[in-house]
């Protein structure tokens, strides 16, 4: 097999992969749902909302379960974290945790 | 499909890809940069196009709209009271031109040539599209409403529920409601823009009342409805705020536990609610006489605030994007009209089936239908949806806030909310109430910079 069809097969398994996951929510489409609270790609400051930018994997993912479980007190978060999938929550982790902490800033 | 065909198949799909990925997005065949045109620059337009351009900076994305500057109607009824200032609502397009390049043509539009994709504004311009977003909000049916139009809501029995000079004008007949007056608020049937919104603004109405020396007024809230989002929590607040007690109708409609929490106060309270089988119906007003007519009978009034039934915003009528219904139908996907092709219709002008009609709704619809007019433009399939709302409220003081909130999903074509608690419980905390309300008074500021800065 030469190189351009292997490049080719990548690509094919990476749209196949697309095609079978159609029912999924990716990452960006789930996490722009944080927006209007915690702010544009979870950037926020001098507010009450926790900026999510920047903010580990596995600091959003424990975040996450501890508010639908009940374990971590609040408001409207433990409801909210309940009505995504585990799967949702880690393609959200993964969104925010891409970028920087600091707008505009390097990670 | 035999196994040729199936490589075929592959072949194309993996070429298309290829194409796709090398170029970011941007197919090798596109001729011009595609032009998405957005009428209307409130919460859903303003949202759209900030984030089609931190999409997709290919995309051309020009607002068509009215007026130079939004006055926000999210927390405007706090203008009423005193609580905050016409300029704290008001908002500039500065950051969605200068940040993200969004083009603004601050113009009338008079029509829209659905073959030809073309836009025609009131100075005589013509602005084609490759898709179109309509996001023109809201109008108000006074027809329902004998007695009531345009112009004696301008000058008399404002609404306010469009900010603006009616605003203003509901704070000053608030300042001259004489001692022991009486305030009618008389808020619309389903669907609305909105829906905890015009029981928060009967209990800031009282709160401004009580503390302004005047803890003899009336609020009387005249109702079509016998139940309202929010209304557990809002009518324990009142009654713990304002003297109310439940009306002897509204018993069956909550629990043992819920009623206990509201047992009846001796004296009549500041806040009344005439529910829909109550004959809380408002009928028609006479501005003259200052009476306000319902099924119940006629009430007299020194203040009058009547939120007339909704349609969608005039635009969609006029341009036959609405159905029979008054509202437009889409295919919820994508938001995209199914009597026009290539537009897309979001915000409150939408049939939306669960999702309310908000500020939240509008702005995470404007940002799933981003996702999904990038990928239509790219020639690619349009993701899976997930919406979100969250509607704070006061429930009168600036101490006692109050919630819906909801997660909403694409079922069998239509959207539907996920089943989970969306209010604090009946029980919550005071320290629940506090948070609330400091997240409200958060909100107005955090949700305004994601949809304009």
């Amino acid at each position: 097999m030469n190189k351009v069809s292997k490049a080719l097969l990548i690509v094919i398994g990476l749209t196949g992969l697309g095609t079978a996951q159609a029912g999924k929510v990716s990452g960006e489409m789930a996490a722009q749902t944080c927006a209007g609270c915690h702010g544009t790609h979870g950037y926020i400051e001098n507010s009450a909302f926790m900026p999510l930018a920047g903010m580990s994997e596995e600091h959003f993912i424990s975040a996450m379960k501890a508010f639908a479980d009940g374990s971590r007190p609040g408001t409207l978060m433990g409801p909210i974290a309940m009505a995504f999938s585990d799967e949702e929550i880690r393609a959200m982790a993964e969104y925010f945790a891409q970028f920087p902490k600091e707008r505009g800033g390097q990670q | 499909m035999t196994a040729i065909e199936r490589r075929d198949f592959l072949k194309l799909l993996g070429a298309s890809t290829l194409a796709g990925v090398s170029l970011n997005g941007k197919t090798a065949f596109a001729t011009a940069q595609p032009h998405v045109v957005v009428i209307g620059g409130g919460v859903g337009g303003a949202t759209f196009s900030k984030y089609l351009r931190l999409a997709d900076e290919g995309i051309k994305v020009t607002i068509i709209e009215k007026n130079r500057k939004y006055l926000r109607p999210y927390g405007s009824s706090e203008v009423i009271t005193g609580h905050i200032s016409m300029d704290d609502i008001t908002i500039t397009y500065d950051a969605l031109r200068d940040k993200y390049g969004v083009n603004f043509i601050f113009d009338e539009v008079i029509g829209i040539d659905f073959d030809k994709q073309r836009v025609r504004t009131a100075s005589g311009s013509n602005i084609n599209y490759d898709k179109l977003v309509v996001a023109p909000g809201i109008s108000f049916d006074f027809d329902a409403i004998e007695g009531l139009d345009q112009e004696i809501a301008d000058t008399k029995i404002p609404h306010a529920w469009i900010p603006g000079k009616q605003t203003e004008l509901m704070a000053r007949q608030l300042k001259a409601v004489p001692k022991g007056g009486t305030i009618v608020v008389a808020p619309p049937p389903n669907p609305y823009r909105c829906p905890p919104g015009p029981y928060e603004r009967a209990g800031l109405l009282a709160q401004w009342l009580k503390e302004h020396g005047n803890p003899t007024a009336k609020v009387l809230v005249f109702d079509s409805k016998n139940r309202f989002t929010t209304d557990v929590n809002m009518l324990q607040a009142w009654h713990r705020l304002y003297n109310f007690s439940i009306p002897e109708g509204a018993r069956k409609l909550y629990t043992e536990e819920q009623l206990a929490t509201m047992p009846d106060h001796l004296e009549p309270g500041m806040i009344e609610w005439v529910m829909g089988e109550m004959g809380g119906r408002v009928l028609g007003v006479d501005p003259d006489a200052m009476v306000v007519e319902t099924e119940a009978g006629k009430f007299k009034a020194d203040m009058i605030n009547i939120i007339p039934p909704h349609k969608a915003g005039k635009l969609a009528l006029k341009t036959g994007l609405a159905d029979e219904s008054g509202w437009c139908p889409v295919e919820r996907k994508t938001f995209e009209s199914t009597l026009a092709k290539n537009v897309h219709v979001i915000g409150d002008s939408s049939i939306a089936d669960d999702m309310p009609k908000s500020g939240y709704s509008a702005n995470s619809q404007a940002k799933v239908v981003a996702l999904q007019i990038k990928a239509l433009l790219a020639g690619e399939e349009p993701g899976t949806p997930i919406w979100q709302n969250t509607c704070y409220a006061l429930a009168g003081n600036t101490d006692y806030g109050i919630f819906v909130s909801d997660v909403f999903r694409l079922v069998d074509g239509k959207i539907r909310r996920m089943p989970y608690q969306r209010f604090l419980p009946f029980d919550a905390t005071e320290i629940q109430y506090k948070l609330s309300a400091m997240y409200q008074q958060n909100w107005m500021r955090a949700f305004t910079e994601d949809c304009f800065a």
